[in-house]
């Protein structure tokens, strides 16, 4: 697996105050990437990092061999930095258009690219219109569109879907979905469940601090985990759980939904629980196969 | 310090280059805004033309005041314009080297402060380099100061040639040297900007820096040179120094030509070198 990036001791002040700490990290070709963590996490940082906006105070960042920022990775790296704005002087295709011919492309190319990337993100018919004239939504949509601009191999999306609403949120999604076969996607956003079903690493930041996950983590090879969510509150759920066969431990990480760690055997451990929660009454809503994202953060942070 | 300025220089890609230069272009000539600026401008520019330029004509041309006019232009080192037979172009060489400079630290006080504190620069350094940033709103800046100074230059010949046809063909070639020397004389003007671009909060804040380091920087220097006279070498810092000389037409090739470009050339490096290291 060829690797894109990767960080060794990065470490990144402002001032005095230490935003990023010894950070460690490889990022292979692949699906997407997802850096989670708490406001003032040091996510935004290590974004602009990885694009060469700020310099590492100590430490290596290197992006698929060369430095961040460097001139061979214009187009092979492109990114939606958070609150960066278009100029609110220009129509986006123009500007779309300008950031495509830069990108190596003739005009009339760079203007069809422009175009393609608009229609992706569904702003076919305000091509014409200027970031001002636009609502909040559409100007992210623009600017996730310069993102996609050529053929880049890293995208990087800092809070892509904040302030999208479901139905575009859920579009950019499926876009990611259906173009990280072609590139890799590197996404930060405080929607854990997002995050879940698009990525398989997980890099969360606390408090400067990297700490990587997978998407839905499994345990060892002999120690599983289910995560049920119930529709409503019921009696002694914990004590009922516990007494299946083969439970290690029955964990309630938050109203009406349980972390079950199980040994693995040669029984379906999964048919067994849903063969209990009918045999009392119970209704789920959801049936994990594994430890969620957010239930692997919050139990390490508590 | 030298290593990492001539490896930026070796990734300048003179496409992209003319691309932002051109971009800035276009914002000048084609959008709302800035085409407002070109029609105040231009306002502006056909009430010196018919005021201030063509109201002097008539005065330097007049016999009555040919030993007052002579008088006063002597007084003040400037006996040397009388002689061109072209008195529009003598009137316009003395308003535009002097206007123009100051016109240029209002036009080219947002290089790329407004677009770093909006993040558009964060757009842009992921497909230019940023020496390429700084050269091409530099260069930009520039074909915008020398398409200004090309239009009020043919206004002023059209109402030369429409006073006395038979001027047109001199004046021409004579505009042309003039157009040259005005160029070089905005030029370090342009780079000063540019460099207080890279760690001004605002364009606003730029223009007041700029004016500040004009006015506390010569008085500065002036007290100096009253104690040490020798430090009267620091007047070289600031652009514009051979204005004076320029407009009473002594300033030698050097003074004139040689002079800006230096203040130009080391203003740009300052500029990109501090631009390489900010965090955008």
């Amino acid at each position: 697996m060829r690797t894109l990036i990767k960080a060794q001791s990065v470490t990144k002040y402002f001032g005095s105050k230490l935003a990023l700490s010894n950070v460690n990290f490889e990022i292979n070709k692949g699906a997407p990437v997802a850096l989670v963590g708490p406001n003032g996490a040091g996510k935004t940082t290590l974004f602009s990092l990885l694009c060469g906006y700020v310099f590492p105070s100590s430490g290596e960042l290197n992006i698929m061999h060369q430095q961040p920022g460097n001139a061979h990775l214009f187009g092979k790296l492109s990114a939606l930095p958070q609150d960066a704005q278009l100029d609110p002087g220009f129509s986006i295709i123009h500007q779309l258009t300008f950031y495509a011919q830069l990108q190596g492309l003739t005009k009339s190319r760079a203007k069809q690219e422009s175009n393609r990337v608009l229609e992706l993100v569904g702003l076919s018919d305000a091509v014409d219109q200027r970031p001002n004239d636009l609502s909040h939504g559409m100007r992210k949509r623009a600017t996730i569109a310069q993102a996609l601009i050529g053929a880049p191999q890293i995208v990087l999306l800092d809070e892509a879907t904040a302030g999208l609403d479901p139905v575009h949120a859920r579009e950019i999604r499926e876009l990611i979905s259906t173009l990280s076969n072609e590139a890799t996607f590197i996404l930060s956003s405080h929607d854990l469940s997002e995050l879940e079903r698009l990525c398989g690493q997980i890099l969360h930041l606390d408090q400067g601090k990297l700490t990587e996950h997978s998407a839905l983590s499994q345990g060892t090879s002999n120690q599983c985990f289910v995560t049920l969510r119930l529709a409503q509150k019921y009696e002694d759920v914990e004590k009922i759980l516990f007494a299946l066969a083969g439970v290690r431990n029955v964990h309630n990480s938050q109203a009406k939904e349980y972390v079950i760690e199980y040994e693995k055997s040669g029984e379906a451990f999964d048919i067994q629980l849903l063969q209990c929660c009918h045999q009392q009454g119970w209704q789920y809503q959801q049936l994990v196969n594994g430890n969620t994202l957010e239930n692997q953060i919050f139990h390490k942070q508590h | 310090m030298i290593f990492n300025w001539g490896y930026s220089l070796m990734q300048l890609y003179s496409k992209r280059l003319v691309n932002i230069a051109l971009f800035e272009l276009v914002r000048l000539f084609l959008t709302k805004r800035g085409l407002l600026a070109v029609a105040v401008f231009s306002i502006c520019w056909l009430i010196v033309l018919r005021y201030a330029i063509g109201e002097a004509v008539n005065l330097l041309s007049s016999p009555d005041f040919a030993g007052f006019i002579d008088q006063i232009f002597g007084a003040i080192g400037l006996s040397k314009l009388l002689t061109w037979p072209e008195a529009e172009l003598a009137v316009y060489w003395l308003i535009a080297l002097y206007s123009f400079p100051s016109f240029c630290l209002f036009l080219c006080a947002d290089q790329t402060v407004g677009d770093r504190q909006r993040g558009t620069l964060r757009f842009l350094s992921l497909r230019a380099t940023r020496a390429e940033i700084i050269f091409g709103r530099y260069l930009g800046q520039l074909l915008i100061l020398i398409a200004l100074l090309s239009i009020t230059l043919v206004a002023t010949l059209a109402m030369l040639s429409y006073r006395e046809p038979s001027l047109f063909v001199a004046a021409s070639s004579h505009s042309l040297i003039l157009l040259g020397y005005l160029v070089v004389a905005v030029m370090p003007y342009i780079a000063l900007m540019g460099f207080i671009n890279t760690f001004s909060r605002s364009a606003r804040l730029a223009f007041i820096v700029a004016i500040l380091f004009f006015a506390g920087g010569k008085i500065t220097v002036g007290l100096l040179t009253w104690q040490f006279p020798a430090l009267e070498v620091l007047n070289y810092v600031f652009p514009g120094y051979q204005l004076a000389d320029m407009a009473a037409q002594d300033a030698g090739l050097m003074l004139a030509v040689g002079l800006p470009l230096i203040q130009t050339i080391i203003l740009l490096i300052a500029a990109e070198r501090i631009f390489a290291r900010s965090s955008l």
